[in-house]
């Protein structure tokens, strides 16, 4: 097996790579931090504060 | 196999100097699994992380005019010097044109560090961030496409936009086959020439598992294709005598991309141009239901075909992913106006930092030679589709001109 050089470091670790438990950590991190950011904004502007 | 805990990946190796080292006499990364606390477990430690996403942090800003960064030196302004210098083309900047925009920018500047100067190793953590940038931004994206927006312009147009948008991504889906290209090139193909946003073409990158060359390779046709449209298509305009406003409906129809769409219209004539404009609402507002289209489908095709190796689009995805359910959600709310402006545009600079960081990464992580690789058929299948839809579309704006429909 060899090595993508732009991706893999040397350990294995591809950091193009998304599968599994991984995948679905990620993404869940993904869905909390965009729901926050959202809510936040429009939270903002709800309540006047630009 | 034996695990070993490393902890240290800094390396200086430039790709220059690096060549694909087989593994067999590494130590080996321990698992995600075995490393697992809880979901934040993905995030690894900041001493990890750091090299990369300063490398993103960095590529970004000097890429593009980010909100809260008052940076002057950037690709993005770079480019606007260089639109005045060359002068307008059809009244468009030719950057603009060439789809120059927060994410392609950030892109190029990664492709050219990652190939003129290698991804160091210390990076490579880090730049595993935009695994979580994507879902981040696709959701953030909800708010920016509002239905009445589109309405505005009119049911008629949006009735046809929606099935050009079908009729185009069903096309370049089921023309993938004849034109023997991978079915995850196809699909990224499918949802920027249907939608007419490059954008798309990144957006589909998690959903459909496609490979970082192919979404390049794939955006580069869609671009290509529409640059050669919008020149041909005032052409074909005149030969059939279309009014300004229906060859403007036309050219946000056949092109997309706002810049190329709009140069195509203003080629035809002034009103053109500005009717070319007024328009592009209507394919903005329902580039969502363009990208949902081309994940169901292949997504489906993946569940029907599950044991064919010949398919691979969204192979690995096995239930809809929650990211896209939430984006659906996002823009059902977004519809229902619940995102006044100016959080609107608050959440689309978030947006704009989100794919810039992620671009970049994605940038820094192509040889020029993978994104190559895929070759020319994505851009013969763009084009032979991109045909279709033009003759489609100026075929019922010439009916619509002809009988009195829609007005125009």
């Amino acid at each position: 097996m060899n090595r993508h050089p732009h991706t893999t470091d040397p350990t294995g670790f591809d950091f193009m790579a998304n599968r599994g438990r991984e995948e679905q950590d990620r993404d869940t991190v993904g869905i909390i931090l965009a729901v926050g950011v959202m809510a936040f904004l429009t939270l903002c502007q709800y309540c006047g504060l630009y | 196999m034996e695990q070993l805990i490393t902890t240290d990946h800094a390396g200086s190796a430039a790709a220059g100097t690096q060549k694909d080292t087989p593994m067999s006499n590494m130590p080996a990364a321990v698992p995600y699994e075995m490393r697992r606390k809880s979901i934040w477990s993905c995030l690894y430690s900041l001493q990890e992380v750091l090299p990369g996403l300063l490398a993103m942090f960095f590529i970004a800003i000097f890429s593009n005019n980010l909100a809260g960064v008052p940076n002057p030196f950037t690709l993005e302004n770079l480019f606007a010097y260089l639109d005045n210098v060359i002068g307008p083309v059809n009244g468009q900047g030719f950057f603009q044109i060439m789809n120059a925009n927060f994410v392609w920018n950030a892109l190029l500047a990664g492709l050219i560090i990652g190939n003129v100067f290698g991804v160091p190793e210390s990076w490579k953590r880090g730049l595993s961030y935009i695994h979580k940038l994507m879902p981040l931004g696709i959701i953030m994206l909800g708010p920016h496409f509002v239905l009445s927006h589109g309405l505005k312009a009119g049911f008629g147009p949006m009735l046809i936009a929606v099935v050009m948008l079908l009729v185009t991504a069903g096309l370049a889906l089921k023309g993938a086959k004849l034109f023997k290209v991978d079915d995850r090139q196809a699909s990224i193909v499918a949802g920027g020439l249907a939608t007419g946003d490059p954008h798309v073409c990144a957006i589909l990158m998690p959903m459909i598992k496609a490979k970082g060359g192919q979404v390049v390779n794939a955006t580069a046709c869609v671009i290509l294709f529409g640059l050669l449209a919008s020149f041909l298509l005032p052409l074909l305009g005149k030969l059939t005598g279309l009014s300004d406003q229906a060859f403007g409906l036309a050219s946000a129809l056949s092109i997309g991309n706002g810049a190329q769409a709009a140069s195509s219209g203003f080629a035809y004539g002034y009103e053109a141009g500005r009717y070319a404009r007024y328009y592009d609402a209507v394919r903005h507002a329902i580039m969502p239901a363009g990208f949902l289209y081309v994940f169901l489908v292949m997504f489906w095709r993946k569940l029907k075909y599950k044991n064919d190796p010949t398919v691979m689009a969204t192979r690995g995805v096995d239930t809809i992913p929650p990211y896209v359910i939430v984006f659906v959600l996002g823009w059902g709310l977004a519809c229902l106006h619940l995102f006044k402006e100016p959080a609107h545009h608050a959440i689309f600079d978030m947006v704009k930092w989100d794919f810039s960081l992620a671009a970049a990464a994605l940038g820094l992580s192509l040889p020029l030679k993978e994104i190559l690789s895929w070759g020319w058929r994505g851009f013969a299948l763009t084009s032979a589709v991109g045909l279709v839809r033009i003759a489609l579309v100026l075929g019922t704006l010439f009916a619509c001109v002809k009988f009195g429909w829609l007005g125009l």
